[in-house]
């Protein structure tokens, strides 16, 4: 039922914490770094940063196991880098250059890594769950412990695939588990104007699916709630719905400037629902450790963004390549 | 050599793809005790069982969808969609999904997905359950489209559909259900993107897809009593398309003729016209002609529906439009 | 209704012809087959039949250059409104103004088809690629499709039609347009053609003491006959052709054309330029034969008068320019044809006979071959021959 995950009894190692916190700034700088990027106009395309939903990514992606495989919506940078992809790869295809993760077919808004189990970011709205409902499917027949986890947003539980998904995937008791990250905005359009009730766990409910929700800004009790949908997944008991309660510190796309959002609330929620901030004090670093870890991170970034710039510009005529296989 | 019905030839692709590899599985609305709304999938459930023969809620985006990951998953489900109407449920995932996953990914996933479907008039169903709208998938780039309109056909075409790397959409036509053909006893795949000459010609090519290859046949009966010899070739996949076929014949014969049911503007045949004006514009004698259905919906009154939709007269009308004589 | 007068296609490749003038004026009655105007092509000046019988109502085009097809004037019954001219940017009017010209019927292959000037010949495109490829005019042909439409059959009937036909033989070659008279543009295509052609010349010089006794004995017993050494030289020419016929050759874009019949154009001057009328199988002919043929040749073309298809099919040129006191010259190739003759004044030149110098009536004959098409040993027989039967003209006349 829907209620806020309390912090989790069986908790992290302190090495583990400071590795998602790690992930999570990797995340927050590569994004910062692509609204920059974009801003000086050196990105095409349009761009969606997750800047104040890194722990929701990082705790459902580190909770997945080897084998597991999910769908991304058009918010993917974030799950791409949380599940392994190499920074490097994913910041090519930005570029749109041939080592990109998807080979510069997909952009920012469908990054693919199959391989890492990234079956694609899906930029319709709630167009990838069926797949992910049919990737469950596939195991099931198979007999494989594996569990297919969908990412979306609050604004795709009121789309048509949502529903038949959530309610085939029920019935058939499929090993996946839908992860729904509550930003309270559908683009421009605040929950309230979206979404007839507040606890969106009531959607899963009427199927009958096991369907929980957890605080999105910690990513220890993410990565537990996560961790246990999983478990009950994998076990056959069938699929769950997980709603993670989770902040948008940025507009809908780089360079929104969310008129829609009253005055100083990006600023005040910035302050107080920035999921690194809140990590930080449970890591017990000093600031001489945190800033080498920034150092750290940011070598990474800007090593990334030498790389994709050096990268392999594809010949036009690549463009007639993977239509068909 | 055997023969079958055109139920029975789709049935008996399935039956075999299933019995030979564990990864065919079939899913649809009332595809298990019921048999399928056509009946095709009949017997199937008690041979293969509730999770390989599934019943699905009508959610067709979801139905095609699933099998989609399925699919991505190296599974090779075949989905069906009762009625080709249907199928603007589904459009988002065959369009933007099913269509696109290989290439957005840069061709890191293949999407082996077969989606059977039926319709057409000829029996009031009214304007929901009688369209033709083949030409809609042969648009998008990333889909095959095959429309199977002999049993020999269907059952070589949609054991190639189901061994095809990508999503394939299976047109199958109501009124051919009950007709019946010779078939070789072992079952021969069609490649896809073969046409097929079902008659030798030498004044008019016509080139027919589905219900209207039958038609086109009994045309050129017709005609050939009238001294006008046709040819009558169905390209039996859409796309890929053999060009080279139907362009060798109308090189031969050097007036087109192109016939379906669907509604004639922005049909196929205006594809086929096309691309005949373009690689064989120095071989045509004539105006290439288009046979379909007029720019209504399917009626539901009899008289009005044979009215909108193409039959045998109407192909040799077009027939002899093109060698300049009148009835 | 008035019958519109057009003008006409004289032979294959006509595109346009220059109306020079009118032998009848407007208002005059004019009989069907009678002389109504003339036309210069670039080939020769001619005059047109009228195909209809009635007065002359209108002249259109009273002269210049139109293309074929062009209506120039109208006949028809005294006092018959005539078709307004069209409107040159063809607007909406001449869909109007066409039916009132289909006045003859059409049906006939070759009949030209009743178009409006500039109209649009409308063909199917399969049979405006066999019309292409068989070098057949669109605009000559009536369709039967529907609409007029000019179908593959129009075409393969035409085709038909001209095979069966009296075929000139090989079709003259297409020309490029340049600003000069009809005839001068034809001499200076040709010539430049001509130029191209690797040539080599061989020269001998005959006695033409016998040919000279030969003409003045003929001359005395049909005092009506006007024989000339040129038609001696057309007859030598012809019997030296059909005994060397490897010098009665054209090159063709893929093959050697070896002609079974000696066709001798003759150069003859006029006041327009240069013209070479056929002789057509002079071997066939008797001298006295070729004398009248040639001088009905020559005579018309002075005129200006020669059809287009006297001037076609040659398959060996002479060139004698001996009555302007040229003793010897090289004539240029008249093309396709493979060999020109040029022959100079016959004059008393010292010879050796029999151990002495005696004075002989001798001509130069120089000759020009396409080396392309002939080698030098054959042409040198064939020279050899010539002049043997200007020699000994009883042996082999």
């Amino acid at each position: 039922m829907a209620r806020v995950e309390p912090r989790s009894r069986r908790g992290l190692s302190l090495e583990e914490l400071r590795d998602f916190y790690r992930e999570m700034l990797l995340i927050r700088r590569f994004e910062e770094k692509v609204e920059e990027l974009f801003r000086a106009g050196e990105l095409p395309g349009f761009l969606h940063v997750s800047i104040g939903q890194e722990a929701v990514a990082v705790g459902v992606c580190k909770a997945m196991a080897e084998g597991d495989v999910f769908a991304s919506t058009h918010r993917a940078h974030a799950h791409t880098l949380a599940r392994g992809s190499p920074p490097h790869a994913v910041m090519a295809e930005l570029y749109g250059k041939v080592e990109g993760v998807s080979r510069g077919y997909g952009g920012s808004m469908h990054l693919y890594d199959v391989a890492r189990g990234n079956l694609g970011a899906n930029a319709v709205v709630g167009g990838g769950l069926p797949l992910i409902a049919g990737a469950a499917l596939a195991f099931k027949l198979r007999s494989e412990p594996r569990v297919a986890v969908a990412f979306f947003g609050d604004g795709a539980t009121n789309i048509g695939t949502f529903h038949e998904t959530l309610n085939l995937a029920q019935l058939w008791r499929l090993p996946a588990v839908f992860v729904c990250e509550n930003n309270r905005y559908a683009e421009s359009t605040p929950a309230h104007q979206e979404l007839p009730i507040e606890d969106l766990t009531k959607r899963a409910v009427a199927y009958g699916m096991r369907s929980t929700s957890v605080y999105g800004q910690d990513v220890e009790a993410v990565y537990v709630a996560a961790r246990r949908a999983l478990d009950y997944a994998r076990s056959g008991k069938g699929p769950v719905f997980l709603v993670c309660e989770t902040y948008r510190l940025a507009g809908h796309y780089v360079g929104d400037p969310q008129v829609y959002r009253p005055k100083g609330e990006v600023q005040e929620l910035r302050q107080s629902q920035d999921p690194l901030s809140k990590t930080r004090p449970k890591l017990h670093l000093s600031e001489q450790e945190l800033s080498a870890m920034e150092e750290e991170v940011r070598g990474i970034v800007e090593a990334s963004v030498e790389f994709a710039r050096a990268a392999t510009e594809h010949r036009p005529e690549d463009a007639l390549e993977n239509v068909y296989a | 050599m055997p023969e079958m019905t055109y139920r029975e030839a789709v049935r008996d692709a399935l039956w075999q793809a299933m019995r030979r590899d564990p990864d065919v599985f079939i899913m649809g609305e009332d595809i298990a005790e019921m048999g399928g709304s056509m009946g095709v999938t009949q017997g199937m459930l008690a041979e293969f069982g509730p999770e390989r023969v599934r019943n699905t809620p009508i959610s067709e985006a979801a139905i095609v969808g699933t099998g989609m990951g399925a699919a991505i998953m190296g599974m090779r489900p075949v989905v069906e969609v009762m009625y080709e109407d249907f199928l603007t449920l589904a459009m988002e995932q065959l369009v933007n999904q099913a269509a696109k996953h290989r290439y957005m990914s840069g061709g890191q996933v293949k999407v082996p997905l077969t989606v059977r479907t039926q319709g057409g008039a000829g029996w009031s169903p009214g304007a929901q359950h009688a369209q033709q709208l083949e030409a809609w998938f042969v648009h998008v780039p990333g889909l095959k489209v095959v429309l199977a309109s002999t049993p020999s056909d269907a059952r070589g075409l949609l054991f190639s559909a189901i061994y095809d790397d990508n999503p394939v959409i299976f047109f199958e036509h109501r009124s051919l259900y009950p007709i019946r053909e010779e078939v070789a006893s072992e079952l021969e795949p069609v490649p896809l993107g073969q046409a097929r000459v079902h008659r030798q010609g030498q004044d008019v090519t016509v080139i027919a897809t589905g219900r209207l290859v039958h038609e086109a046949l009994k045309a050129a009966e017709q005609a050939e009593r009238e001294g006008i010899s046709v040819e009558v070739v169905d390209p039996r996949t859409l796309q890929p398309l053999d060009e080279e076929t139907l362009l060798a014949s109308v090189r031969k014969t050097s007036r087109c003729v192109v016939a379906h049911e669907a509604v004639t503007r922005m049909g196929f045949g205006a594809e086929v016209a096309a691309l005949v004006q373009e690689k064989a514009f120095d071989w045509l004698d004539a105006p290439i002609e288009r046979v379909g259905a007029l720019f209504t919906p399917i009626p539901f009154a009899p008289v009005m529906e044979r009215f909108v939709v193409p039959f045998a007269e109407d192909v040799l009308a077009a027939v002899r439009r093109t060698v300049a004589r009148s009835a | 209704m008035a019958t519109a007068v057009k003008l006409p296609r004289l032979g294959q490749g006509m595109e346009s012809g220059t109306v020079v003038r009118w032998l009848k004026q407007e208002g005059e009655r004019v009989e069907r087959g009678e002389p109504l105007f003339e036309v210069d092509t670039e080939k020769a000046t001619q005059e047109v039949e009228a195909e209809a019988a009635g007065v002359l109502l209108k002249i259109v085009v009273r002269e210049g250059e139109v293309p074929v097809g062009t209506v120039l004037a109208y006949i028809g019954e005294p006092g018959e409104a005539v078709p307004e001219p069209e409107a040159p940017s063809g607007d909406g009017r001449r869909e109007e103004a066409v039916p009132s010209e289909r006045v003859s019927p059409g049906g006939a292959v070759a009949a030209p088809a009743e178009r409006a000037p500039g109209e649009r010949v409308k063909a199917s495109p399969l049979a405006r690629r066999l019309a292409r490829e068989r070098g057949i005019d669109l605009s000559l042909l009536t369709g039967t499709g529907p609409e007029g439409r000019i179908v593959a059959e129009d075409v393969e009937r035409a085709a038909r039609a001209l095979e069966v036909a009296p075929a000139p033989a090989p079709p003259p070659t297409e020309v490029e347009r340049v600003p000069l008279t009809s005839v001068r543009r034809t001499i200076a295509r040709r010539l430049t053609e001509a130029w191209q052609v690797p040539v080599f010349q061989l020269e001998t010089a005959a006695d033409m003491g016998r040919v000279l006794a030969l003409i003045e004995r003929r001359r005395q017993l049909e005092p009506g006959l006007h024989l000339t050494v040129t038609d001696v030289l057309v007859k030598a020419c012809a019997v030296a052709l059909c005994r060397h016929p490897e010098v009665n050759v054209q090159l063709a874009e893929d093959a050697l054309l070896r002609f079974p019949s000696a066709h001798i154009g003759i150069a003859v001057a006029t006041e327009r330029g240069l013209v070479v009328p056929v002789v057509r199988a002079a071997e066939r002919l008797t001298l006295a034969e070729i004398a009248s043929v040639r001088g009905d040749l020559v005579e018309r073309a002075r005129a200006g008068k020669l059809r287009r298809e006297e001037l076609e099919g040659g398959t060996f040129s002479l060139s004698n320019l001996g009555m302007y006191g040229v003793d010897r010259f090289t004539a240029v190739l008249n093309p396709p044809q493979a060999a020109i003759l040029a022959v100079g004044r016959i004059e008393e030149r010292p010879v050796v006979r029999g151990g002495e110098v005696v004075a002989r009536p001798m001509m130069t004959l120089t000759a020009t071959f396409d080396h392309r098409a002939i080698d030098g040993a054959p042409a040198a027989r064939f020279l050899e021959t010539v002049r043997e039967v200007l020699e000994e003209p009883g042996l082999a006349l």
